[in-house]
């Protein structure tokens, strides 16, 4: 069957192995077909040599986090994430295609309006005890959000889904950081409903097609574009490729990570009492893996905070994954199990991640988990009531 | 955890194997019933990727894959597939470089990547009792805040298992000073062909009787499975200084590695590349390799803080001699970077072809600039492309040559250009292997290397530990010294597929 992958992204893989202990499954369960050489190896066995698609096989691809710790891993430069991509977008033409529930849940995310409504609605249900403890929700949702009002036209605040249906505080800490640089806000609102990443991983690339041109259409000026989702920031750096049209790579040369965006204007920022707090730092691994700018959190995070430290699992996902904490909820917990061990490890008061997925994910392990920009915002309010 | 099977309903259409009652089927269910099925598993795709390791030899074939948690376990999988009369095959991280994991004759396969638990570490004695699927670095990384570590540092050690490294005598750059694995390695808790769990060696500084650990350190599987070690910890040197010396051409880093060896001083590594090979790390690390030098030496001198300078300066003038243009790294982090090039360097080779075959053999140190310019001359001859990147203060070589498989005829110039290297060597007085092992790839080799009965005797040392031939069959020792039929064992066995 035809995966659609390359020759020269195939080839790229010499099966040296140094991949492996980067590998949140293999790192797990031990399994090759849990590794990305065994899924590279599995990938060719399908394409090349006409391997079926056994019920192994299936599992293999779907098991992947798509974290792409392969990837930072690799000397050879595999492109991991798109040979998965494309792989699970195959699959769902072949019709193997995600279950009912996610299918759902994704078109919700197209939504703006219904999304919120439906979150309030669930907000309410917490209210009154009526949902069940394993939904994969924070566990108290807000009933209100803030309002963001736009504060200026010089960069916009990518706002999304999800997030600005349950974590607006965040947005509205990066606006009040942006703004005390001196910088106008535009929150980007409904008119980007959503980035298409969760689509792209689910292998619904047309949808993910349609979400990133809706959003580069919204977005059509030549303004920064930040955003505080580590993994949307990725998808829509990922645009170029993903829609393939000069449009769209004029587009991701925009889209910056906040903390990127903040790093190289920090200077604007006052100096301010640093928050008596040690503070670990998750790296989300679509920042540090995929967008590389996983630094930059610490620039921007040390001056406000009394002690950064490091976990020592040098990178290793925690699992979140965006949908994979529902669809594969046994290796999710399996692979946050190390994560939480590496986080007790270093004993810090609370932790920090820039997704809102591993945040979640965390917290329901009961770790206290914030946005870095939302230390920030923290530590310069304590400025302001001074 | 139970995860060999996706979620219900998750997708439509699945293929499912039909069921036959086979051998394999039978013996699945025996060992599904002495381990547990989610430590057992038989498809294709396990199979499949069970059947290789990180060379290019691809005429393994595997039986069940089995995940053992424990030496009971470890033993039931055996007894099980002597009843059923399979031969076993032991693997770690699938990482070899020469076949030595890849199953031969569809033998049960125990994997021991769930045995990977640190259990005992004791500081006073610097010993550390680990499970075989411990990962080589995770050790080290486990050890730093004690300030110990586990000396051998394959370039693998990122993912190659305690394991692994036994079966190999795995070596690694710190092997020059600190010596390979097997003076690391103080006791093995060894189960084997029959199902029996024997103790080679001991803690003791002089375990009585004749040295079995040393027979088993370096035996590729072929005498039994290690399911518990006891290894030597080395304490983290106080001071470290790296050098970067580049070279105007590869004999005047070769002709410096001896100057330094006979100057008296023993750094505790010396490793080389050539040019090729620092363009394609260097794409990947970006840590400053001088891509202009033809061939660059990284050295290492460790120890207490004034030696050290010293030692570091003496380098610095013998390099000087030959023309180096040398550096210091500055800090740890750069000093960590250019460590990270050099033990990415087989990985990176994808950059420039989609295979390699590299060989393995060790020569005398004054033989080094001799035969470097034979291997240069041998993969001319050929056509070919090579990339040389080697432990240089050991001698020992690791001519990768880099190629693609699907151009018509490369692949038998690959390895007549392979075996030439290897005559070379040898003719130098060289050895067949350093640390990478035989396995399967150049067990054919042997005979250039040992008489008949030098191989004999290997076979009867082997027969000691398993009279059945049933560990590993069909590596290292070449028919008729092996006491396996290698030519029955290559029969493919069942369709992976079916």
């Amino acid at each position: 069957m035809d995966l659609g992958l390359g020759r020269a992204e195939l080839d790229a893989c010499v099966t040296c192995a140094l991949c492996l202990p980067h590998c949140p499954t293999y790192r797990v369960t031990g399994f090759d077909t849990h590794s990305p050489r065994g899924r590279i190896a599995l990938m060719r066995a399908v394409q090349d040599q006409g391997a079926p698609l056994t019920t192994e096989i299936v599992e293999s691809f779907d098991t992947c986090v798509q974290c792409r710790g392969c990837e930072t891993a690799c000397p050879s430069g595999v492109p991991f994430g798109r040979l998965m991509e494309s792989t699970r977008e195959r699959m769902v033409e072949a019709g193997y295609k995600p279950p009912v529930r996610i299918r759902a849940a994704l078109r919700v995310l197209d939504h703006h309006k219904a999304l919120q409504a439906g979150s309030s609605v669930l907000s309410l249900a917490q209210r009154l005890h009526l949902t069940p403890s394993s939904l994969s929700v924070p566990k108290r949702l807000p009933l209100r959000r803030p309002a963001m009002q736009k504060s200026g036209d010089d960069v916009h605040l990518f706002t999304g889904c999800v997030m600005d249906a349950w974590q607006r505080d965040v947005h509205v800490a990066v606006k009040q950081v942006i703004e005390t640089c001196g910088f106008g806000v535009a929150p980007t609102g409904p008119g980007t409903a959503c980035c298409g990443a969760l689509h792209s991983h689910a292998g619904l690339g047309d949808a993910a097609r349609t979400q990133a041109r809706q959003v580069i259409a919204a977005l059509d000026d030549d303004r920064p574009v930040l955003v505080d989702s580590a993994g949307c920031g990725a998808a829509m750096k990922d645009y170029g490729r993903l829609v393939g049209s000069s449009e769209a790579v004029a587009f991701s040369e925009r889209v910056f990570d906040v903390h990127e965006w903040a790093a190289d204007h920090i200077d604007g920022l006052p100096s301010v009492e640093p928050l008596d707090l040690r503070v670990a730092v998750q790296d989300p691994c679509h920042l540090r893996h995929v967008q590389k700018s996983h630094m930059s959190v610490r620039t921007v995070l040390t001056p406000f905070v009394r002690e950064l430290v490091e976990l020592d699992d040098d990178g290793l996902c925690c699992g979140a994954g965006g949908a994979y904490s529902v669809l594969q909820p046994e290796l999710a917990s399996s692979i946050r199990d190390r994560k939480t061990a590496a986080i007790t490890n270093v004993s810090p008061d609370l932790v920090v991640s820039a997704n809102p997925g591993c945040s979640l994910h965390l917290q329901q392990a009961g770790h206290e988990v914030l946005h870095p920009m939302e230390l920030v915002a923290r530590a310069l309010r304590g400025v302001q009531a001074d | 955890m139970t995860v060999s099977r996706a979620p219900s309903g998750h997708h439509g259409a699945v293929a499912r194997r039909k069921f036959r009652k086979t051998n394999t089927d039978r013996c699945v269910a025996d060992l599904v019933a002495a381990i547990g099925a989610d430590r057992v598993r038989a498809d294709g795709a396990s199979r499949l990727l069970a059947s290789t390791d990180a060379s290019i030899f691809v005429g393994g074939h595997a039986g069940p894959v089995c995940f053992p948690e424990s030496t009971a376990q470890v033993q039931a999988c055996v007894r099980v597939a002597a009843a059923h009369r399979r031969p076993v095959v032991a693997r770690g991280a699938g990482s070899g470089l020469t076949g030595g994991a890849a199953p031969l004759g569809s033998a049960v396969v125990v994997s021991t990547t769930r045995m990977n638990q640190i259990l005992e570490v004791d500081v006073d004695n610097r010993v550390a009792w680990v499970e075989p699927g411990v990962i080589n670095l995770d050790l080290s990384n486990h050890l730093e805040d004690l300030g110990l570590h586990f000396a051998p540092d394959p370039s693998s050690q990122q993912v190659c298992t305690i394991g692994g490294n036994v079966a190999n005598n795995s070596g690694g750059p710190h092997c020059l000073a600190y010596g390979v694995t097997s003076a690391h390695v103080l006791a093995i808790e060894v189960v084997l062909s029959d199902g029996e769990v024997v103790m080679l060696g001991g803690l003791d500084a002089e375990p009585g009787g004749y040295d079995l650990r040393g027979a088993f350190v370096g035996s590729e599987g072929m005498l039994g499975i290690a399911t518990r070690v006891a290894v030597r910890l080395t304490r983290n040197p106080r001071s470290i200084r790296t050098l970067l010396l580049s070279f105007g051409d590869v004999e005047s880093a070769a002709e410096t590695v001896g100057a330094v060896i006979a100057s008296g001083l023993v750094p505790a590594a010396i490793e080389m590349m050539d040019k090729r090979c620092v363009a394609a790390v260097e794409d990947f690390v970006h840590a400053g390799y001088p891509r202009d030098a033809e061939a660059v030496l990284l050295v290492e001198v460790d120890g207490l803080p004034g030696g050290v300078e010293l030692q570091a300066q003496r380098v610095e003038e013998i390099a000087n001699r030959f023309g180096a243009d040398v550096r210091v790294a500055s800090d740890p982090e750069e000093r960590a970077l250019w460590w990270k090039g050099r033990k990415s360097a087989f990985g990176a080779i994808a950059r420039i072809k989609p295979d390699y075959y590299l060989h393995d053999t060790v020569v005398p140190r004054s033989k080094l600039v001799e035969v470097l310019r034979s291997i240069y001359e041998i993969i001319d001859r050929h056509g070919l492309l090579v990339l040389n990147v080697f432990h240089a203060g050991d001698g020992n070589l690791h001519p990768i040559i880099a190629y693609d498989s699907r151009e018509p005829g490369v692949s038998e110039k690959v390895r007549e250009a392979g075996r030439e290297i290897i005559e070379v060597s040898l003719a130098a007085g060289g050895v067949l292997s350093g640390e990478h092992g035989i396995g399967v790839e150049k067990r054919d080799f042997m005979p250039l290397m040992f008489s008949d009965s030098d191989l004999d005797h290997q076979a009867r040392l082997r027969a000691a530990f398993d009279e059945l031939c049933v560990m590993n069959p069909g590596k290292v020792l070449p028919s008729p010294h092996s006491c396996s039929d290698i030519a029955s064992l290559n029969d493919a066995g069942e369709d992976l597929w079916g």
